[in-house]
C-alpha cells in the first residue's frame, strides 16, 4: 500500500509533449483510473509511475518518498498489460509461482499464496493445465495473478481487459473490483474504455492531449463534467451539446438554440450562474436524462435512425450540429422519420462556455 | 437480384469442420450479419461466398446463379479489406480508381464509374486529398467506394471496425448502416461485438463451432433465443443462466431469491434465463419472500447501474435505470416479472415461455 503524488509531472519526447504538467495524488489504496483516447497521455503517466520512463521534469513521490532513480525493479510496483506476458510452457501454477521462487520464498509459503490467489481468480481447477492449452480469457487472470502473488504496494494495469471478450470482460470488472476491495492495494488502471473506468475505479483522471481534464468519482465526472470533453467522452453515448444563446422568457431564462428553438426553462440556481456570463454557450443534456413526447414543449426533432441494443435503444435525432441522441428502453416504439418532442431534464441540463468549453455554474 | 443463398454447405480443414451443412439466404439489398465467438465459422462463410474456399459439398447460389465453381472474380462479389486500409501514399481518387486501374478498365471507362460511385458516397469534394488528410468517416466511405467501384452484386466486410477505441465505434457502426441504407445494396458483415451486431444488422445469424445457432432479426433473437448458447452471446451484461427450482409450487430461480410466480414453464425446464434489465431490486424487510441475495459489486454506468448479486452459490447482475442508492454487501430482496422470464430444457433449449395467469 502506497499513496502517489504526481507533482508537475512533464514528458516531452522530442518536439512532442506527451505530458503537460500533471499533479494528481492518487491516495492509499485508492483505485484510479487514468482515461482517455489515444495519445492523451494515460499510458506515459503510467509508464513514468512504473519507472519505465524517466520525466523530463516533475517529480513522482510514493508516500513521500521521490523515485527519480529509482529502477523499476525496486519500486515495488506490480504490471499487468494488454497482451499478458505468460510462460505458454509452464503450467497455471508454475506461472503464479514464478515471481516467489525467483525471489527465494520458502516452498510451504509459495504453495500457501499460490492456492489463496488461485482461489480468489478462479484457477483452483487449472493449475496443473499448460498455459498454452487455455483461453485468452483464462491468461487474462493468470498475468493478474502472476503480479498480484508479489503483493506489490501498487499495481498497474493498462488495458488488461481489451482482447478478453465481451461478455467475460463483464466478469472481470466486477471481479477485479471486488479483488482490489479485498486487497486494498493502490492500483491505476489505463483504459480508454469510458465503461471500464466508470464502473471499476474510486476515482477517474480524464485527460486529453497531454492534460489532465477532470478529476473525480465516476458519477461525480459523469453528473458535473468539468467541461465539454469530459462531458462527450464520459457516457454512453456522450452527453448531447447544442450551440445556442441565453434568452429571457416568461417561464425563466432559456437556451435559444437557433433552428432547433428555444429549451424548456433553466433551473433558478444555473439561470443564476448564466446572468453574470457573457456570449454564446453549448446546453449539454445526458442521452438518458431526458423524455420523448409527442405533444408540448421540448425540442421538436425528426427521428433520424434508431438502434435497438439488447436492453436499451439509442435514438439518434435532428441532423448536423443539431443531432442529439436520446436513450430509452428497449420496448421503445419508434419508427425512422417521426418528429418528436424531446425534454430535457431539468435538473441534468448542463452549461458550458462555447469559447472556452468549461461548464458554467458547476458545484 | 443479388441475394446469397447457402445450401447445407461444409467446409473442412482437414479433421477440422469449419462450416458444417450451413443453409441460410440472405436477402437482395439485406445488411446481413454473422456473429459468434472466434473460429465459430464466421469468416470461413465469408470466404466461402467470395471463392477464396470452396466448400466440400453443398451449392452457393448469387444472385440465383450458382457459383461454386466460379473464381473469385466471376462472382462479382466485393470485400471491404479489415481496418478499412487505404494506400496512404495515393489521393483517396487513386484508391478507388484502384481495382479497375488493375483489371486494365478503359480510362473513360474508369472515370465514368468513379464519378458515379463517389457521387453514391459523397466523396466528390474530398478525391483529390490523401487518407492522411481525411477524418475517419471520410476514410470509410472512400474504402467502401473502392470495393464498390467494380458494381459488384454484393459487398463483405470482417470485422471492419474492431481496432477502434470503442467510443469512435459507437459511431462508426451507425455511419456503416447509414451508408448501406443509402446504397441499397447487399452486405454481409461479420462482427464479434454482440452490440455493434444488433445495431448493424436487419438480420443476424448466431454461429457456433461451425453450426448455425439461429437466425432472424436481432429483437427476435434478443427476445426469444432459441438456446442457453444464444441467450449468453447477447446483451449487456448478457442474459442471467439460473438452476430452476420448485418451492411450494412456484418456480423459482437463483436458489430462492427470484420467485417466478404464477408461471407455469411448458415442459420440464432445468434452468431459468432473466435479463438484467428485468430483474427488480428492493431493499430486504422482514414482509419480503423467498430468500434475500447479498450484494457483491455496484457499477455505477451514469444512466443505468449495473448490481452483481449472490444467493447461495448463484450470482447474478441486474441492470437497474439510473443512480439507485445500493450498497456492496446489503440484503435486496429481488423480483421478476413472470413473462419475462425464459426456460430452457436441460439441453439448453429454449421452451415455450411460461404463461401469464389468466
Amino acid at each position: 500500500m502506497s499513496a502517489i503524488h504526481l507533482n508537475s509531472l512533464v514528458k516531452r519526447f522530442g518536439d512532442f509533449t506527451a505530458l503537460k504538467t500533471m499533479d494528481l495524488e492518487i491516495a492509499n489504496g485508492e483505485f484510479m483510473a487514468l482515461l482517455g483516447p489515444s495519445g492523451c497521455g494515460k499510458s506515459t503517466t503510467m509508464n513514468m509511475i512504473a519507472g519505465m520512463e524517466e520525466p523530463t521534469s516533475g517529480r513522482i513521490l510514493f508516500d513521500g518518498r521521490d523515485m527519480a532513480g529509482v529502477p523499476m525493479g525496486r519500486r515495488g510496483v506490480g504490471f499487468v498489460f494488454q497482451n499478458y506476458a505468460i510462460f505458454t510452457h509452464m503450467t497455471v501454477r508454475e506461472n503464479l509461482s514464478y515471481g516467489p521462487r525467483m525471489h527465494g520464498a520458502p516452498k510451504a509459503e509459495i504453495d500457501k499464496r499460490v492456492t489463496a490467489i488461485a482461489g480468489l481468480l478462479q484457477l483452483d481447477g487449472l493449475l496443473d493445465r499448460k498455459a498454452d492449452r487455455l483461453s485468452v480469457n483464462i491468461l487474462q487472470r493468470v498475468a493478474i495473478g502472476r503480479s498480484a502473488i508479489m503483493e506489490p504496494a501498487i499495481f498497474l494495469l493498462d488495458e488488461p481487459l481489451s482482447n478478453v471478450d465481451a461478455a467475460f470482460r463483464a466478469v472481470m470488472r466486477s471481479e477485479l473490483k471486488h479483488l482490489q476491495r479485498q486487497f486494498r492495494q493502490t492500483m491505476v488502471y489505463v483504459t480508454h474504455d469510458q465503461l471500464e473506468a466508470m464502473t471499476m475505479a474510486d476515482r477517474i483522471a480524464v485527460m486529453d492531449h497531454g492534460v489532465l481534464q477532470q478529476v473525480g468519482s465516476p458519477l461525480e465526472v459523469y453528473n458535473n463534467p468539468a467541461n465539454v470533453f469530459v462531458a462527450r467522452f464520459i457516457g454512453s453515448p456522450g452527453m448531447n451539446i447544442l450551440k445556442g444563446r441565453p434568452a429571457e422568457s416568461d417561464g425563466g431564462l432559456v437556451i435559444d438554440l437557433g433552428p432547433l428553438g428555444v429549451t424548456p426553462a433553466l433551473p433558478a440556481e444555473l439561470a443564476a450562474a448564466l446572468r453574470r456570463h457573457d456570449g454564446d454557450v453549448l446546453y449539454g443534456f445526458r442521452p438518458e436524462q431526458a423524455s420523448l413526447v409527442r405533444e408540448g414543449r421540448g425540442l421538436s426533432m425528426a427521428v433520424t435512425f434508431v438502434e435497438r441494443i439488447g436492453a436499451r435503444t439509442i435514438l439518434h435525432l435532428g441532423e448536423g450540429e443539431g443531432a442529439v441522441k436520446v436513450v430509452t428502453d428497449n420496448d421503445a416504439r419508434v419508427t425512422v422519420g417521426e418528429t418528436l418532442i424531446v425534454i430535457p431534464d431539468m435538473g441534468s441540463v448542463r452549461i458550458f462556455d462555447a469559447a472556452t468549453g468549461r461548464a458554467i455554474g458547476g458545484r | 437480384m443479388a441475394d446469397i443463398v447457402f445450401r447445407n454447405v461444409t467446409k473442412r480443414y482437414g479433421n477440422i469442420v469449419a462450416v458444417e451443412s450451413a443453409s441460410f439466404s440472405v436477402d437482395d439489398n439485406e445488411f446481413f450479419c454473422f456473429f459468434g465467438p472466434p473460429l465459430s465459422g464466421k469468416s470461413t462463410i465469408l470466404r466461402l461466398i467470395l471463392g477464396l474456399e470452396t466448400c466440400d459439398s453443398g451449392e452457393i447460389l448469387i444472385g440465383g446463379r450458382p457459383v461454386n465453381t466460379l473464381s473469385p472474380a466471376e462472382r462479382n462479389v466485393a470485400m471491404v479489406f479489415q481496418n478499412l486500409a487505404l494506400f496512404p501514399h495515393m489521393s483517396a481518387r487513386d484508391n478507388v480508381r484502384f481495382p479497375l486501374v488493375e483489371r486494365k478498365v478503359p480510362a473513360a471507362e474508369i472515370e465514368k464509374r468513379v464519378a458515379e460511385v463517389s457521387a453514391k458516397l459523397h466523396i466528390g469534394h474530398i478525391l483529390h486529398k490523401p487518407p492522411a488528410q481525411l477524418s475517419g468517416g471520410e476514410r470509410q466511405r472512400v474504402a467502401i467506394a473502392r470495393a464498390l467501384v467494380r458494381d459488384p452484386a454484393a459487398y463483405l466486410m470482417d470485422d471492419p471496425i474492431s481496432a477502434l477505441d470503442a467510443r469512435l465505434r459507437e459511431e462508426t457502426r451507425v455511419e456503416l448502416k447509414r451508408i448501406q441504407r443509402e446504397l441499397g445494396k447487399t452486405l454481409v458483415y461479420v462482427t464479434h461485438d454482440q452490440e455493434e451486431a444488433m445495431s448493424v444488422a436487419d438480420r443476424m445469424a448466431i454461429l457456433e463451432k461451425g453450426q448455425i445457432r439461429q437466425i432472424g432479426t436481432p429483437e427476435d433473437i434478443y427476445d426469444a433465443p432459441a438456446s442457453v448458447y444464444v441467450a449468453k452471446l447477447l446483451g449487456s451484461p448478457v442474459m442471467n443462466i439460473l438452476a430452476s427450482t420448485r418451492d411450494g409450487g412456484v418456480t423459482a430461480a437463483a436458489e430462492g431469491a427470484i420467485r417466478i410466480a404464477g408461471s407455469v414453464p411448458a415442459g420440464e425446464a432445468a434452468e431459468n434465463g432473466v435479463r438484467p434489465e428485468d430483474i427488480k431490486v428492493h431493499p430486504w424487510t422482514e414482509e419480503s419472500e423467498g430468500r434475500p441475495a447479498k450484494v457483491f459489486e455496484v457499477e455505477p454506468l451514469g444512466g443505468h447501474t449495473v448490481v452483481t448479486l449472490d444467493a447461495g452459490q448463484s450470482r447474478f447482475r441486474a441492470l437497474l435505470r439510473g443512480q439507485p442508492d445500493i450498497r456492496t454487501e446489503a440484503l435486496v430482496a429481488v423480483s421478476c416479472e413472470p413473462a419475462r422470464v425464459h426456460y430452457f430444457s436441460a439441453a439448453g433449449r429454449a421452451l415455450a415461455r411460461g404463461a401469464a395467469p389468466a
